[in-house]
């Protein structure tokens, strides 16, 4: 009967694949084995399977670091063969299977696939990488206070667009290094387009901030945004670059999340301090074109504030007690 | 040569005159002047000094607010303690303050009468010969003579201006006339000669209601004084007459009173700058003196008026949100004084005006003080793509419908022309 061998990495990744069909197959570090393993801590010599018109038989040949099945101590000897054993010798593994051996159900390419691939169009590439760079470039003009030329904003717009890159760039070498497809681009493009989202996001947020009185205390669900984009991102990257279940990629998108936002928020809390003697409020202030909330009047204002001095005189009382 | 003469004999004899009779008076007083000091329990060491005076024949002893304040806030850190011309020490206890005036009584322990000083029926007159006696820097008593020169213009409670030298450690001793009647107590200097007294009618009242009705606790005498000081200068100003005056393309309320002063500044001397900018503000001349780091009954307006045709709205706004990461409070407290401060903001326009603002409100409430809080106010403008106004205020120290009445009537008087 006929057997297939897989040489095997200890995260179970597939490093080579052999198909014998006679009945007496050696493992081993010397040149006369079927199958070669180039391990310092494989012997010459080191496991023998043989079909006895009935069963596969594996046999350690005495070798130094012995021969394990995955999850047991005994050295194996005669040990009958079942399809998907997996066993160790020296630092490397092997595993054995049938061609009977079930396969799991063919996946159909779905939609979504060919959606993807549309982020890695050269055109749509070109777009959001210009995009972001211009969207960057503009920003950094916004926070200088004096005139900024052409010249003295490209160089800071290219790092930042480059810098951001980096994180596609990062993704697809670790899914090359842990043998998936790199698809470098795909991840370039998907990332530039969710990066340009979390922009756009951003600049919501400055309207929707500037057009709210502190009355709508809904505002906070706005900053639930950003953390979904990102949570989006991550998923996409996972699936592009790495072949795993729907469970894993949500739960690796997840812990990305919380490890980012719930990092940077452990690190401002450590920040504040234990009294802050400045008034804290938001301060968003935009260009009148961006202003569509009607205006309340003074009265109004005056009788929303009313509301403040209970409040401190509550927290003020609160303190006297503790 | 003769009438060269003649003068420097007049200004000898005035000169030997004026030593003589300081001499006099000091040795005549002497017995009735004391060195205030406050001592740190933990360590028996002094942290503060000041002078004070005896003001009645059984041990009450005039001194300044500041000089025993760390005692009034913290009694259980301190203890008040006397050091008389013999060189004697004793304990004093805190009887009554004047915290608006910088002014405090204590008690020292007498056993028979003892002399004291007389407070002065009538203010002096301009020009008047007086002597401040303290004991500056721990140095020992000393007598410094000076000219009455009437009461300070931009104060709003009332200070006496007196050219003399009055030194850290002088505070709280006593400024006399000829006849040795107390006109002042020495309470702060301005450097050079420019000195401030507290007038001597101040002292007489805190002293009468001292006798006529003694304070519960010094703590609800001074949330009193503060409370009533607060009405008294929020009235005052609501009540004055406020000044529409131009910035830029806006209209600005300053209020005519001598007390508040009004500055300005502007870059309109740089032409290359992107944004034209000009500044004007105005404040309260004074403040009141709770503790070392707790001031408070402070008044402050600003007003910030940006204008540019060089850049573009966004970035115009953008520049304009980065200065409102500026603000800070009028008046330094701490964690044990105030709680922090709770924030209002909206989109207003007043009825009566036709400027739009993202306007600010917050405060703060004072701890042991209750009903008082300091407040501040921010509106910006936003309903223009190249020009703005921003307009702020800060009180310290105010009762909320005193603060809230200001806030209306400020929100309304700032206005494009």
């Amino acid at each position: 009967m006929e057997i297939i061998i897989e040489e095997i990495s200890h995260g179970h990744k597939l490093l080579g694949r052999h198909k014998f069909a006679s009945s007496n197959i050696t493992i081993g570090r010397g040149y006369d084995n079927d199958i070669i393993i180039s391990d310092p801590h494989v012997c010459a010599d080191h496991l023998q399977l043989h079909f006895n018109g009935e069963h596969w038989l594996v046999n350690d040949q005495g070798s130094i670091n012995g021969s394990y099945l995955e999850d047991s101590k005994e050295n194996v000897i005669q040990h009958q063969v079942r399809s998907g054993d997996i066993i160790t010798i020296g630092k490397s593994q092997v595993r054995f299977v049938f061609p009977s051996h079930p396969v799991e159900v063919s996946i159909a390419i779905s939609p979504f696939e060919s959606l993807i691939n549309l982020a890695r169009h050269p055109v749509a590439l070109a777009l959001s990488m210009s995009l972001f760079a211009l969207i960057a470039g503009w920003i950094i003009n916004l926070n200088n206070a004096n005139e900024v030329s052409l010249t003295q904003m490209l160089v800071p717009t290219i790092g930042l667009t480059l810098g951001f890159a980096l994180w596609p760039a990062g993704i697809a070498l670790v899914s090359h290094l842990t043998k998936h497809d790199a698809r470098f681009w795909t991840q370039m493009g998907i990332s530039f387009i969710f990066f340009n989202l979390m922009w756009l996001s951003d600049i919501f947020e400055n309207i929707v901030h500037f057009n709210t009185s502190s009355n709508f205390s809904m505002v906070w669900t706005i900053s639930i945004i950003p953390l979904l984009l990102a949570f989006c991102l991550f998923w996409l990257n996972c699936y592009v670059g790495f072949h795993m279940t729907l469970r894993r990629r949500n739960l690796v998108s997840l812990s990305l999340i919380v490890l980012l936002f719930g990092g940077s928020f452990l690190i401002q809390m450590s920040k504040q301090p234990e009294f802050n003697p400045r008034p804290q409020f938001d301060t968003t202030i935009m260009s009148p074109a961006f202003l569509f909330a009607p205006s309340s009047n003074v009265e109004s204002f005056v009788s929303d504030s009313t509301k403040l001095f209970e409040k401190v005189s509550k927290q003020a009382e609160e303190d006297n007690k503790d | 040569m003769k009438v060269i003469f003649a003068l420097l004999l007049i200004c000898f004899s005035t000169l030997s005159n004026a030593v003589e009779q300081a001499e006099e008076i000091f040795k005549q007083l002497a017995p009735s002047l004391y060195q205030i000091r406050l001592i740190d329990k933990a360590s028996g060491e002094k942290s503060s000094i000041g002078s004070g005076f005896q003001i009645s024949s059984d041990g009450l002893i005039a001194t300044n607010y500041h000089v025993i304040s760390g005692f009034a806030r913290h009694p259980h850190k301190y203890t008040i303690e006397y050091l008389d011309n013999q060189g004697n020490k004793a304990a004093l206890t805190l009887k009554s303050v004047d915290v608006i005036n910088d002014l405090a009584i204590v008690q020292r322990e007498v056993s028979t009468a003892m002399p004291f000083f007389n407070i002065a029926k009538q203010a002096p007159t301009k020009g008047e010969e007086l002597y401040s006696l303290g004991n500056p820097h721990d140095l020992g008593m000393i007598v410094v003579p000076g000219t009455y020169n009437g009461l300070k213009n931009e104060s709003f409670n009332d200070r006496i201006h007196f050219t003399g030298s009055v030194n850290s450690g002088m505070s709280g001793g006593p400024v006399v006339n000829k006849n040795t009647e107390v006109v002042g107590i020495n309470v702060a200097t301005s450097g050079n000669q420019i000195g401030f007294l507290v007038p001597h009618d101040k002292l007489l009242s805190l002293y009468l209601n001292y006798k006529k009705s003694p304070p519960a606790t010094i703590e609800q005498q001074m949330a009193a004084q503060l409370m009533q000081n607060q009405n008294k200068l929020i009235s005052t100003i609501m009540d004055s007459d406020w000044q529409l005056k131009q910035l830029g393309r806006g209209l600005i309320p300053t209020i005519d009173v001598p007390f508040v002063r009004c500055w300005g500044e502007s870059n309109s001397d740089k032409s290359d700058a992107q944004i034209m900018a000009a500044v004007a503000n105005c404040d309260l001349d004074e403040n009141t003196y709770i503790s070392s780091d707790f001031f408070t009954g402070s008044l402050e307006m600003e007003y910030r008026y940006m204008e540019s045709d060089k850049i573009g709205s966004t970035k115009f706004y953008h520049i304009f949100e980065r200065q409102l990461n500026q603000v800070a409070p009028g008046n330094q407290a701490g964690k044990d004084d105030v709680t922090e401060y709770q924030c209002h903001h909206d989109i207003v326009m007043p009825e009566t005006s036709n400027i739009k603002n993202k306007a600010v409100f917050c405060t703060r409430a004072y701890k042991d003080f209750p009903d008082l809080y300091d407040v501040l106010y921010i509106g910006i403008s936003v309903d223009h793509e190249q020009y703005a106004l921003l307009s702020h205020f800060t009180i310290s120290g105010v009762a909320q419908e005193t603060s809230l009445a200001f806030l209306a009537k400020f929100m309304e008087s700032v206005s494009w022309k």
